[in-house]
């Protein structure tokens, strides 16, 4: 689906580096049976909580999968908006009596982080029936004052300079990643505008008006080079998916298997550059457990807090032939050539924090897969990457994920 | 606000780190003799315009810096240093600011 790549690792007839037999899948008790999201809004109604949004999103994910809730006997939750709550006490409020539970704390790798594992909870039959959840509704306000305490570094190192949390951070890194491939910033706003067109066939985008190049290099500058359209836009809403065995899927419906999946967190101790993620660390082994190639991939989901990071995830994937982002900005996107962040994305879907936020990547590769994505359906669609990435530690983020979903006959 | 900026050195292999490790990322040696370092080049530069959440920001310039020692991080601009430029770093509580060296 990438014609002018080549160079992807050629799976197909390697052997693991672990031993395991590769080119088949790494689950093969276990997929995904259904999706489902709550409405995403830029203002919340007073009273409407973060809570209500995710409990909006297992009602839809659970009706998507057509299973009860006493199906449900394994949940794994991640949310800025928890506390003083924990996972426990979201199940209890739900009305769910598990046998497996999580709380996931990898910011927008969450969503991928939980998959992996609520794959290999029922892979291994310790739960039936997962249901992933994500979702916040912070406001603004709420959002500034995550951003500044997301950890001790910030609190101590970042906030106090005023460095306009994660906005100030990737600004530098795509002030390097500019100089290093010698970008221009309408580079960046080619996946901003694709990503728009996309959204405008996504009923559950926030922002969904056709942006011009125009529009998008007159936008304010938020923290230089970025300005507003590089800069995801904090929204509420939430975010679920079911995982459990395939023959569990709805009657007629195609559930959605994980050929591959991996992690990667604190690759480098934040002593690298920033412009290579963790992903570049398993890129390798998961097209090879997966036994497929870049160019194999119909539609892609990359994790968008900042179309940087796009661009350095797409990358370390080996979507990106010969290191040339400038080309893969102007031509693979600008001229529609691959299918990246159908849904909108979340520069243009919103973002309910990133753990709702890589959920719904993973939701719209799903979607895609079993042909069910309206408007803007990638014909024939039969594999998809999914990426996760988060946790802006200091310099840069710190965990990434990913995984490589085929439609199952 | 104090001169130069608090580096932790790792006391097996030397190593200058910043923020404060608890083990070394190059040796994990659990030992860190604290030190100050008072120069950087500055790498790259952006300038804060508007901060989430807030109405009556003014804008604010940080920047990735180098030290000499190789150690990397994010200060606070007190002026219109640019890339290239070697600056003086100082400390307030523990953020690390800096300025064009005079």
């Amino acid at each position: 689906m990438i014609p002018e790549n080549k160079q992807g690792v050629d799976a197909r007839h390697e052997a693991g580096h672990d031993g395991r037999e590769v080119g088949n899948r790494m689950f093969n008790n276990a997929a995904i049976i259904g999706v489902g999201q709550s409405a995403y809004t830029r203002r919340p109604e007073p009273g409407q909580t973060a809570l209500h949004f995710m409990r909006d999103a297992v009602v839809a994910a659970l009706k998507d999968a057509n299973l009860n809730a006493d199906a449900i006997d394994g949940m794994a939750v991640a949310s800025f908006s928890l506390a003083p709550d924990a996972a426990v006490d979201l199940a209890w409020k739900l009305g769910l009596s598990l046998r497996w539970l999580a709380q996931d704390t990898n910011g927008g790798s969450s969503g991928m982080t939980m998959l992996g594992n609520a794959l290999r909870t029922v892979e291994i039959g310790t739960a039936d029936a997962v249901l992933i959840l994500g979702g916040d509704a912070t406001g603004l306000a709420g959002y500034a004052k995550v951003a500044a305490n997301y950890n001790t570094a910030t609190q101590k190192h970042l906030s106090p300079l005023g460095h306009g949390g994660p906005n100030g951070v990737y600004a530098l890194v795509a002030s390097r990643q500019i100089k290093k491939y010698g970008l221009e910033k309408s580079d960046y706003g080619h996946i901003a505008i694709a990503q728009r067109e996309w959204a405008a066939k996504n009923p559950n985008a926030v922002y969904r008006t056709p942006l011009t190049m125009d529009e998008y290099l007159a936008a304010p500058l938020v923290a230089d080079p970025l300005s507003r359209y590089d800069c995801v836009p904090v929204v509420a809403g939430a975010q679920a998916i079911v995982v459990a065995r395939p023959d569990r899927a709805p009657k007629g419906r195609p559930s959605v298997r994980v050929r591959a999946h991996r992690g990667s967190y604190n690759s480098d101790n934040q002593l690298g550059d920033g412009l290579q993620t963790g992903i570049s660390t398993f890129a390798k082994d998961l097209w090879r457990e997966a036994g497929v190639r870049p160019d194999d991939i119909d539609v892609a989901s990359i994790y968008d807090d900042y179309p940087t990071m796009v661009l350095a995830q797409a990358n370390d994937l080996g979507l990106i032939s010969g290191n040339d982002l400038a080309r893969f900005c102007r031509v693979t996107i600008g001229e529609q050539r691959f299918p990246v962040n159908t849904w909108g994305g979340m520069l243009s879907a919103g973002q309910p924090g990133g753990h709702a936020g890589g959920l719904n990547g993973i939701s719209e590769a799903v979607l895609q897969l079993q042909h069910r994505a309206g408007e803007r359906q990638v014909k024939n669609a039969r594999l998809a990457v999914a990426t996760g990435y988060g946790m802006t530690m200091y310099r840069y983020g710190g965990t990434a994920a990913a995984a490589i979903l085929e439609r199952a006959e | 606000m104090n001169a130069g900026v608090t580096i932790w050195r790792c006391a097996n292999c030397h190593a200058a780190l910043f923020p404060e490790p608890l083990l070394c990322p190059h040796c994990h040696g659990a030992a860190f003799e604290s030190d100050r370092v008072h120069e950087a080049v500055v790498e790259e530069v952006s300038v804060i315009r508007h901060m989430i959440g807030q109405d009556n920001w003014q804008p604010r310039r940080i920047a990735n810096v180098r030290t000499i020692g190789g150690t990397l991080m994010t200060v606070g601009l007190r002026d219109e240093s640019g890339p290239g430029s070697t600056i003086e770093l100082s400390e307030e509580g523990t953020a690390p600011f800096g300025r064009a060296k005079r």
